[in-house]
């Protein structure tokens, strides 16, 4: 009995305390509207988020935005949005990882923003290129807007390039010199690795080679593969020369980071995102430098866009206004400056990478992130599957990488299987 | 009754083949420690390196304390974990004190079932309590964190095997005392089983108070986590984990429960060596 | 016996009455004691677990608005999903690997820590230490631990002359490396287990046994500890076996199932449809199955070995 008085006490404190925290004239609090946000990894983005809240909150004080507690992961993420549609308590906002929108707008979760930006004029005036927009344009709709992007890039150990007697000034242009350059770190032995290029986890990084040879995953009407085509071809087989002739071992998790970090491997190829915890692994162990990915076709290539986009779940008109004013502000140049400023991902707004006056400084003071906003123009969406079986083709592609890793097949075996599983779980239409 | 003492040198091949076991299986645990006081930059090295060139001790733990309440995870932790205890003890002894020592129709089939759940892995059934704890009004209470393991299976199953070694004659005795069963549970059994019911306090507490899954679905609002929780906070597989920070978190949730385990093994000893009846 | 029953004089059948009075009445105080586990089991584990298999039969997804019933489709695609038979199998390898080697290393260490007076509580605060810690943690360490190149056992196996395997790259070493960290964190929580059981052992049986005659420690051990500490050893297999086949947190967080399913176990499988490809029907499925295959070796297991071991 005394425990459940203490309970609903202690909701009430805790309900209380929350609403207490955003301070507001009597006025305002009587008409503010209140939305709830949703976001995750806070590990990464809660100092962006409580900036980001901060300055809307001096901006707009008709609407009352609170947090609920963030989740842990991008899947966490999803699938409380999951579970709370089925309880019809979803949060106004949520921050989801830019492949999984999609998902929510087969599912009728995420709502259509088109019309709310059509409203505004032209979008371009208040930053929003075609290619930012185009990261939240999935099944027809304009399901959510870019807030913080990332893209693949280079890492160099580069006092472990000297030793191998690699000086050359510029950094590695091409694949090829990236092989070569790692053949000679790894003759130093002493277990010395030249290269890794992070293939598990999920299919980003093979998107990035498909990409970058011009290649695409379906084809215009996503009723094929389209990846079983000579740039997948070519993707995989660099891929098995990164194993064969560069050396690259068969790391599992993270243990390249920490191989990296302990200064024993040369070239790493991995998501922006992760700059500010490798530097601060590295700390001066030795100098540590990013770059591009190297080039594989200049005219076609293209890279995946890792990172989150925020969509609006609520269908109250109302709701739809408030959250919409905060979306809005979350991307606008002031909201992704604050947010690069704090995360280092790749802003995602064209007037703040235009304008100096935003970031330039930023970037000065960390030259380390500039590599990924060099790679914008390059940038398409993380391709999501279409259909129910999205996320088993991620995990397909992962496990069959892992068997050219671990030279147990050829690429021409790994390819045609990979087609053959992969045609199995995308939805056929007529 | 103690163990005769033996000289130093008899005990010698004991404590060798015993600190070498030591050394292996704590040797995570020392590199976690290790790791939780050392800068960023220190913590994978080619050689293994115990003692940092750098203290980061109060960096590391200072930033734990900043970035989470760490005094409000421990008081949900102990309000949560005793919590469960209370009832999982209220429930599960004179449960296995049936199962154990009466004969009656039905025993059989319930024991079936304490099997089953011993396999039923609880995130199978975590869906369908979410969506009644949504319909009951409950989420984000106390009542959520503790309701869903009230009864606990291990416990039922640990006990009755305690209480089927007790000798008949004894629950006997009591009846022709004239005492009923409930008073023969809680009288008679319970105290000549407390090694069985410490060990179950240990593995009850650790596992709720580490407990990571069910927390995250039924608080969406407010600081009802328990401490397993304040760790996440330094956990992003996307970025990278703050490894140093990470650690301090985990050696930080583990302090109370190692506290506890060694004050609970004192009391341990004194309740064994107290009860007349193995002598 | 029955003699006193048929020729009872008056003042005896009150006493009978009373026996067969009692024998109902220790039904109805065991229904009384059990009833509250009932409820709560029923509550909180059974009705949940009962609506979770209904799914089964449906092609539920996770945040779907309406499902279908496709009666045993999900079963049948079983046999052809290769990451659920690479499940079982994986599962099968990692309980036989874990179960033996954790009980007899937690038993070994158990009679030492108990054999002397010395460091007994020391020892029994250092092996608790690994139950204690957060997987999370522990994960992060022997990942590092290992490392292929940079971790402290290949520097050791390498100093030594021996080959250093990738321990959880490698599609050939993963599962022994995840049976290793098995054994090591079951190994603690048996050892409790098992010093719970042997303190409950009465001392002056081990003197009564030396006056009879058994003077070394392994007729001591054959003659008083093993047979009492019997109840105590069927219920360290039974919980080592369903905590081996149950096995998620380690494999989760260290190799996601790879290297292409190489180190997928059943439980990870039953997660993975569930909450991260959201196919719910098929993971209920799954769930069915396993609930099926790992009950029926349960209870032949405690049927056979319940009955030879001696109580009191």
């Amino acid at each position: 009995m005394t425990r459940l008085s203490l309970t609903r006490r202690q909701s009430l404190a805790v309900i209380g305390g929350a609403t207490a925290t955003i301070a507001m004239p009597s006025i305002a609090r009587a008409q503010a509207v209140e939305i709830s946000v949703h976001y995750s990894m806070p590990a990464i983005f809660k100092e962006a988020q409580d900036a980001v809240m901060e300055a809307f909150v001096r901006k707009h004080p008709e609407v009352k935005a609170t947090y609920v507690n963030p989740t842990p992961t991008y899947e966490d993420g999803a699938q409380l949005l999951l579970r709370n549609a089925a309880t019809n308590s979803m949060p106004d906002i949520s921050f989801q990882g830019l492949n999984r929108l999609r998902m929510f707008a087969e599912r009728g979760i995420a709502q259509d923003l088109a019309p709310l930006l059509a409203r505004e004029g032209d979008p371009a005036k208040l930053g929003y290129s075609r290619s930012l927009l185009g990261l939240g344009f999935h099944a027809k709709m304009q399901c959510g807007l870019a807030f913080a992007t990332s893209n693949p890039i280079s890492y160099y150990n580069m006092d472990l390039l000297k030793k191998a007697g690699i000086t050359d000034a510029a950094f590695p242009a091409s694949w090829d010199k990236v092989i070569e350059n790692a053949k000679r770190i790894k003759a130093l032995g002493d277990g010395n690795d030249g290269m890794f290029f992070r293939w598990p986890g999920d299919d980003w990084m093979f998107s990035a080679l498909l990409y970058g040879h011009g290649g695409r995953m379906l084809n215009e009407a996503e009723t094929d593969v389209a990846f079983n085509s000579a740039e997948g071809l070519a993707a995989l087989k660099l891929f098995d020369r990164m194993v064969k002739e560069g050396g690259m071992p068969n790391y599992a998790g993270t243990a390249d980071l920490q191989a990296f970090a302990a200064g024993k491997l040369g070239q790493m190829f991995r998501t922006t995102a992760q700059v500010r915890s490798i530097s601060n692994s590295v700390g001066s162990n030795f100098q540590l430098q990013t770059s591009l990915m190297p080039v594989i076709d200049p005219v076609k290539g293209r890279l995946p866009t890792g990172g989150a986009g925020g969509m609006i779940t609520s269908k109250d008109p109302r709701k739809q206004e408030a959250a919409w004013t905060f979306l809005k502000f979350a991307t606008s140049a002031e909201g992704t400056t604050l947010m690069t400023k704090n995360t280092g991902y790749v802003p995602c707004n064209q007037i703040a990478i235009d304008d100096p006056s935003y970031l330039a400084d930023f970037y000065k003071q960390n030259p380390l992130f500039q590599a990924a906003t060099r790679q914008v123009s390059l940038m398409v969406p993380w391709y999501a599957f279409p259909g129910q079986n999205s996320v088993r083709v991620t995990q397909v592609m992962v496990d069959n990488l892992a068997r050219i890793a671990e030279q147990k097949a050829t690429p021409e075996q790994v390819l045609a299987d990979m087609a053959t599983e992969v045609r199995k779980l995308i939805p056929r239409q007529g | 009754m103690r163990a005769d003492k033996q000289t130093l040198f008899k005990d010698m091949p004991r404590l060798a083949v015993l600190g070498c076991a030591a050394i292996l299986m704590l040797v995570p645990y020392v590199w976690m420690i290790a790791v939780s006081v050392k800068p960023p930059d220190e913590v994978f090295r080619a050689s293994l390196t115990l003692l940092p060139e750098r203290w980061a001790l109060v960096e590391n733990y200072g930033k734990v304390l900043r970035t989470i309440p760490v005094a409000t995870f421990v008081m949900n932790g102990l309000i949560v974990c005793m919590g469960i205890l209370f009832f999982q003890m209220l429930f599960a002894i004179p449960a296995a004190y049936a199962l154990a020592k009466l004969q009656f129709r039905g025993r059989e089939l319930l024991f079936g079932f304490v099997m089953l759940g011993l396999l039923i892995p609880y995130q199978t059934t975590a869906l369908p309590l979410y969506l009644g704890f949504h319909q009951a009004g409950l989420l984000n209470s106390y009542t959520a964190l503790i309701a869903p393991f009230t009864c606990s299976v291990f416990a039922i199953f640990l006990f009755r095997q305690f209480f089927k070694a007790l000798p008949d004659d004894l629950i006997a005795a009591a009846r022709i005392d004239g005492m009923g069963e409930f008073s023969i549970v809680w009288r008679v059994v319970l105290p000549n089983a407390l090694p069985a019911a410490t060990a179950f306090a240990i593995f009850s507490v650790v596992a709720h108070w580490n407990d990571l899954f069910w927390p995250l679905i039924v608080i969406q609002k407010g600081d009802l986590y328990t401490p397993a929780m304040g760790i996440l906070a330094f956990r992003a597989v996307e970025s990278g984990d703050d490894y140093g920070a990470l650690m301090a978190a985990a050696t930080l949730v583990a302090a109370p429960l190692v506290i506890a385990f060694l004050f609970a093994q004192r009391r341990f000893i004194e309740g064994v060596t107290m009860t007349g009846l193995k002598g | 016996m029955s003699d006193a029953v048929t020729t009872a004089p008056a003042g005896y059948a009150p006493h009978i009455q009373k026996r067969s009075a009692t024998l109902s009445m220790d039904t109805v105080a065991a229904w009384v004691l059990t009833l509250p586990a009932i409820l709560a089991y029923l509550l909180m584990v059974l009705l949940p677990l009962l609506g979770v298999l209904a799914l089964a039969f449906t092609d539920y997804e996770f945040g779907a608005r309406s499902f279908r019933w496709v009666g045993l489709d999900n079963f049948a695609d079983m046999p052809k999903d290769r990451t659920f038979m690479a499940s079982i199998r994986n599962t099968v390898v990692y309980c036989f690997f874990v179960v033996p080697l954790s009980i007899g290393l937690a038993l070994l260490l158990a009679i030492l820590i108990e054999a002397g007076a010395r460091g007994r509580a020391f020892f029994r605060a250092v092996f608790f230490l690994p139950v204690v810690s957060l997987t999370v943690a522990m994960a992060t360490a022997w990942q590092y631990l290992l490392h292929p190149s940079i971790g402290p056992v290949n520097a050791v196996l390498r100093a030594l002359g021996l080959g250093a395997p990738n321990w959880l790259g490698s599609s050939d070493w993963v599962m022994v490396s995840l049976g290793i960290i098995g054994v090591w964190e079951n190994v603690g929580f048996n050892l409790v287990l098992f010093l719970a059981g042997l303190t409950a052992i009465p001392r002056d049986l081990y003197a009564a046994a030396e006056v009879d005659g058994a003077k070394s420690a392994w007729s001591r051990f054959t003659l008083v500890t093993w047979p009492l500490l019997g109840p105590t050893l069927l219920f360290v297999m039974i919980i080592t076996m369903t905590r081996s086949v149950r096995v998620f947190d380690t494999v989760q967080t260290l190799t996601q199932g790879g290297p292409n399913s190489a180190s997928e176990v059943l439980l990870r499988t039953i997660y993975q449809e569930g909450f991260h490809y959201f196919k719910f029907g098929y993971s209920a499925a799954i769930t069915l199955v396993f609930l099926a295959i790992v009950l029926a070796i349960m209870l032949v297991q405690t049927r056979l070995i319940d009955s030879k071991v001696h109580y009191g």
